[in-house]
């Protein structure tokens, strides 16, 4: 889903270089935002980080080589090695399922009672893949340069097997609590959340009921190999699907027909990859781009100020920098458009007479959707191409959690103590099964490992085709979840 | 008299002429519309569509009418399910043979667009529909009557008469006439041929005026590739493939290459403008204007109203062919559009691509040839010649109109043919100019022919054979 690290993005080369030069911004700049080290947390004997590497690697690589692509998903596969590593460690678990072929796995470790639940999460699906492109299978898990390659590598099965790991280690060293600690495996976040998140939701609420969850959606940001800030996702957008379908008449390929029906859509999606939606911030984003000015190098967070201003002309250009240099940032300010399929024609000597592209639209959440669309329209501007919403997989608009909670306060803790950096509260640029849960009144943070802000651009970030996740970026991670876990959960 | 009566007496009056003219008995021209809508039905109902093509099946359908003719004929081919059909009529062999084709495969369709099944060859308001009913089971059923008619009504022959139904004519012609000509040529060699390629152009319901195929433009895929970052579809990136390549496809269907006439299609709109009413005669003297804007605002006409001559003027360009992306949130890494290129026969196709190069103007898009099914350029056919006569002659007779020589944009067959040295000759079937444009042409999603013009048409091929193969 998401991006992980939210500045995912975030920083331009510019930065990049300023900080391996030396110039000494990043370092004052984190030494200012970083508070004194929060005390220890784990009262238990902590375990050897080390020893375990091999068997978080194991699970990792295990749910890395099922093909649990979605489309048709077949989650099954997953929940099944995940309820064997269970059983034999003694974790009591369920499965809920609305299809057999795509089940959720719930287990629990109970607490005195004395709080109420915290929910970790981890889905089990991924996207597809178009596996000629991969360098390596997709599938494979390989392990290359410290890295390892695959479909779910960071979206996300990382998130997942650290879920599982935290489990298991909690068991094992019997640590008590004062809240259940729920784990759930669901399916069909990547389009179908209502095998997933939705039925779970909608059926087995009491199940995975809980005061706080942690999923996917947050992160690490690495700059040439250091981390530099942390991430917690806690609002997102809200994903609308639009289709365009263009129509003309169809006929011979040597006769070129005004109508073209492929031509009029090119010039739709055209202008509308050209088109930026207006600049809009809210309280969360507001913050998060005061907040990350306040610690980045000067000329960087000059960007963040201007995108800020209220002079349109300065804010522009900073517009334009980020869509060059930070998309994700880009995709932070406004309702995002992005064009990502465009189907029509069946042969190459006959003119088709319909054709469709599909928008990938993430609002804002006050975005008024009819607005919105009418907007699209008369960008387009051309009365042989009709805009309309498609019909797959929007999500509840949620309250946006706070920053001054319990749990906020137990991840900036282990940021500070395990990346030694500073925390900003964010909105993701995706949807997230958090939404239904938000949705519902649950206080959720999206967590997740750091990841090289320059892997994005490069083409190794998620749902890419070199999808790739830092092993020892995956075993900090671990711990991490761990530690939170352990800190909001654990007998205080 | 009633209308019926003097129908069926002018009916009664045509047999007589060509009997005159052939010395043998002639065709009962309506008895004969069952049998000729018998067989056009049938192949219309046989999946011929081009992949997989399945000719095979077609063949055996015309081999064992041909059989029950006693017409002898040969099925042959490179590939069992693709084959080919030659049967051939002796001529007393003072004359070199006269070939006519039909190619028996279609292109595919878009089932969904399609009010009558195209597979359906459903009779509505006067007209059959059905993908092939212009392209080219007209032309394959009015060879197979001619074959039929001639051996039936005993006709003596100067020439052998070759009847071929050949296969993969849509895209794939390498199993088809690139096949017979490259391992069968004995079998279909011959001084004349007649395909498909040319018309008889209706205009309000009245025929205009005929046109024989002599030149066609060479087709010349093009594709434009662009590749960019793969990535989450909730961050827009500047790299997206898809954007790029619209804004190329969107710049390419702006795009009109240069007018340049050659012989025959200047000739074609001189002719043209003689026979057509002041305001569109206008239009197609101003179009061979030298005066830029004249021939622009011209060119913009036709480009709206006759786009099939606009097509004439220029090597044209069609993006009929856009594909990228895979899933709606995944900004995918490439994207790729076909360009169908008809190029007149002496453009440059180095040259002509920088030019698209340039049009596209995006180095995140390559442009390259397809290099499929290309066809070999060759210099047009004699207008003086036996056939050409009596093609003016059957457009006269049968028609009531003149004959213009002219250039087709779609390929056909013929090239291979002409590149061996055969004179060929493009006909077709009367139809109407405004059909097209409604979306109702070869290749639509409404194929369609006006009954009463397939039977025409039967009638029109048959007096040019009769008159080209018959001893006088």
């Amino acid at each position: 889903m998401i991006v992980k690290g939210l500045g995912a993005w975030g920083w331009g080369l510019a930065v990049l270089r300023l900080t391996l030069a030396g110039a000494g911004g990043w370092g004052r700049a984190v030494a200012l935002a970083v508070f004194a080290a929060s005390r220890l947390i784990v009262a238990q004997a902590p375990p050897d980080w080390k020893a375990l590497e091999d068997e978080m690697l194991r699970h990792y690589q295990a749910v890395l080589r099922l093909d649990t692509t979605n489309p048709p998903g077949n989650e099954r596969i997953a929940v099944e090695y995940l309820k064997q590593v269970l059983d034999a460690a003694g974790v009591p678990n369920q499965i809920f399922a609305l299809d057999a072929n795509r089940p959720n796995l719930v287990a629990r470790l109970k607490g005195s009672g004395k709080k109420r639940p915290l929910l970790v999460m981890g889905h089990t699906d991924t996207v597809t893949v178009d596996a000629a492109k991969w360098q390596h299978s997709p599938f494979s898990a390989t392990r290359e340069g410290g890295y390892v390659y695959a479909r779910g590598a960071v979206d996300d099965k990382d998130n997942l097997a650290a879920a599982l790991m935290t489990m298991l280690l909690v068991k094992r060293h019997a640590v008590p609590l004062d809240r259940d600690v729920i784990f759930l495996a669901e399916s069909g976040e990547e389009g179908n959340s209502n095998f997933g998140i939705q039925y779970m939701v909608a059926q087995h609420y009491p199940e995975i009921d809980a005061e706080f969850c942690f999923a996917e959606g947050g992160g690490v940001t690495r700059i040439g190999g250091e981390p530099k800030f942390a991430t917690v996702q806690a609002t997102e957008k809200i994903p609308r699907g639009i289709e365009l379908v263009a129509k003309g008449i169809s006929g011979h390929g040597s006769v070129p027909l005004p109508s073209n029906a492929i031509v009029h859509l090119a010039s739709a999606v055209a202008k509308i990859g050209q088109w930026r939606p207006d600049v809009r911030l809210n309280e969360t984003t507001g913050t998060y781009f005061r907040r990350l000015a306040s610690i980045a190098p000067p000329d960087t967070a000059a960007k963040y100020r201007d995108v800020l201003s209220a002079d349109p002309k300065v804010r522009a250009a900073a517009d334009d920098w980020l869509f060059e240099h930070e998309p994700q940032h880009s995709s932070m300010l406004r309702t995002s458009v992005s064009p990502n399929i465009f189907a029509g024609g069946y042969r190459s000597n006959v003119i088709p007479s319909e054709a469709k592209a599909t928008l990938d639209v993430r609002m804002l959440p006050d975005e008024d959707p009819a607005k919105f669309l009418a907007e699209v329209a008369r960008i387009i501007n051309d009365s042989a191409v009709e805009a309309r919403f498609g019909a797959q997989n929007t999500r509840p608009p949620g309250v946006a959690a706070r920053a001054d909670s319990e749990p906020f306060k137990a991840i900036e803790a282990a940021n500070r103590r395990i990346y030694n950096v500073p925390t900003l509260p964010t909105m993701s640029t995706f949807a997230t099964d958090m939404a239904q849960l938000r949705a519902r009144g649950m206080q959720c943070y999206g967590i997740g490992p750091a990841v090289d802000l320059e892997d994005g651009p490069k083409g190794f970030g998620m749902h890419s085709d070199q999808e790739r996740l830092l092993e020892s970026e995956l075993y900090r991670f671990m711990r991490f979840t761990y530690e939170v876990v352990v800190e909001l959960g654990g007998v205080r | 008299m009633t209308p019926a009566r003097i129908a069926l007496l002018v009916a009664a009056l045509m047999p007589a002429a060509l009997l005159a003219q052939t010395g043998t008995a002639a065709p009962d021209w309506t008895t004969l519309q069952a049998e000729t809508m018998q067989h056009y039905q049938a192949v219309l109902r046989i999946d011929t569509r081009n992949p997989p093509g399945n000719e095979t099946v077609l063949v055996e359908y015309l081999k064992q009418v041909l059989d029950k003719e006693g017409i002898p004929s040969q099925i042959v081919g490179s590939d069992p399910k693709r084959s080919n059909l030659v049967a051939r009529l002796k001529g007393n062999g003072s004359k070199r043979p006269l070939l006519i084709m039909g190619h028996s495969d279609t292109v595919t369709t878009d089932d969904a667009k399609w009010k009558f099944p195209p597979l359906s060859a459903t009779r509505d308001g006067g007209y059959v529909y059905g993908r092939g009913t212009v392209d080219d089971k007209d032309n394959l059923t009015a060879a197979l009557m001619t074959m039929l008619l001639l051996k039936r009504l005993n006709v003596p022959l100067a020439r052998d008469v070759i009847f071929v139904s050949e296969a993969g004519e849509e895209g794939s012609s390498g199993i088809g006439i690139g096949y017979l000509v490259r391992d069968q040529f004995p079998l279909i060699d011959a001084e004349y041929c007649i395909a498909e390629g040319g018309g008889v152009v209706r205009i309000g319901g009245e025929v205009k005026y005929a046109t024989v195929q002599t030149l066609e433009k060479i087709p010349r895929g093009i594709e434009l590739v662009s590749r960019g970052i793969s990535g989450h579809g909730s961050v827009p990136l500047k790299s997206n493939a898809i954007v790029h390549l619209a804004a190329a496809v969107a710049r390419v269907g702006e795009w009109r290459p240069e007018v340049r006439f050659n012989e025959t299609t200047g000739s074609y709109f001189r002719k043209l403008a003689a026979v057509s009413p002041p305001e569109v005669a206008k239009i197609y003297r101003d179009v061979l204007s030298s005066d830029p804007k004249v021939q622009r605002a011209a060119d913009d006409w036709l480009l709206e109203n006759e786009p099939r001559h606009s097509s004439m003027l220029r090597t044209s360009v069609s993006p009929n062919i856009f594909n990228g992306g895979y899933r709606s949130n995944v900004i995918p890494s490439e994207a790729k559009a076909t360009l169908d290129v008809r190029a007149l026969p002496d453009e440059d196709p180095a040259k002509f691509l920088e030019q698209v190069k340039r049009v596209v103007n995006d180095p995140a898009v390559e442009v390259r040839f397809t290099g499929q099914n290309e066809r070999p350029a060759t210099a047009p056919p004699r207008l003086d010649s036996d056939v050409y006569k009596a093609l003016e002659a059957a457009g006269t007779r049968v028609y009531n109109s003149i004959t213009l020589p002219t250039m087709s944009t779609g390929a056909t067959d013929m090239a291979q043919l002409r590149a061996k040295g055969v004179q060929c000759y493009g006909i077709g079937s009367a139809t109407d100019f405004e059909d097209p444009p409604k979306g109702f042409g070869a290749h639509s999603d409404q194929e369609r022919i006006l009954e009463s013009e397939l039977h025409r048409f039967v009638r029109y091929n048959w007096e040019v054979v009769s008159a080209v193969a018959g001893a006088k």
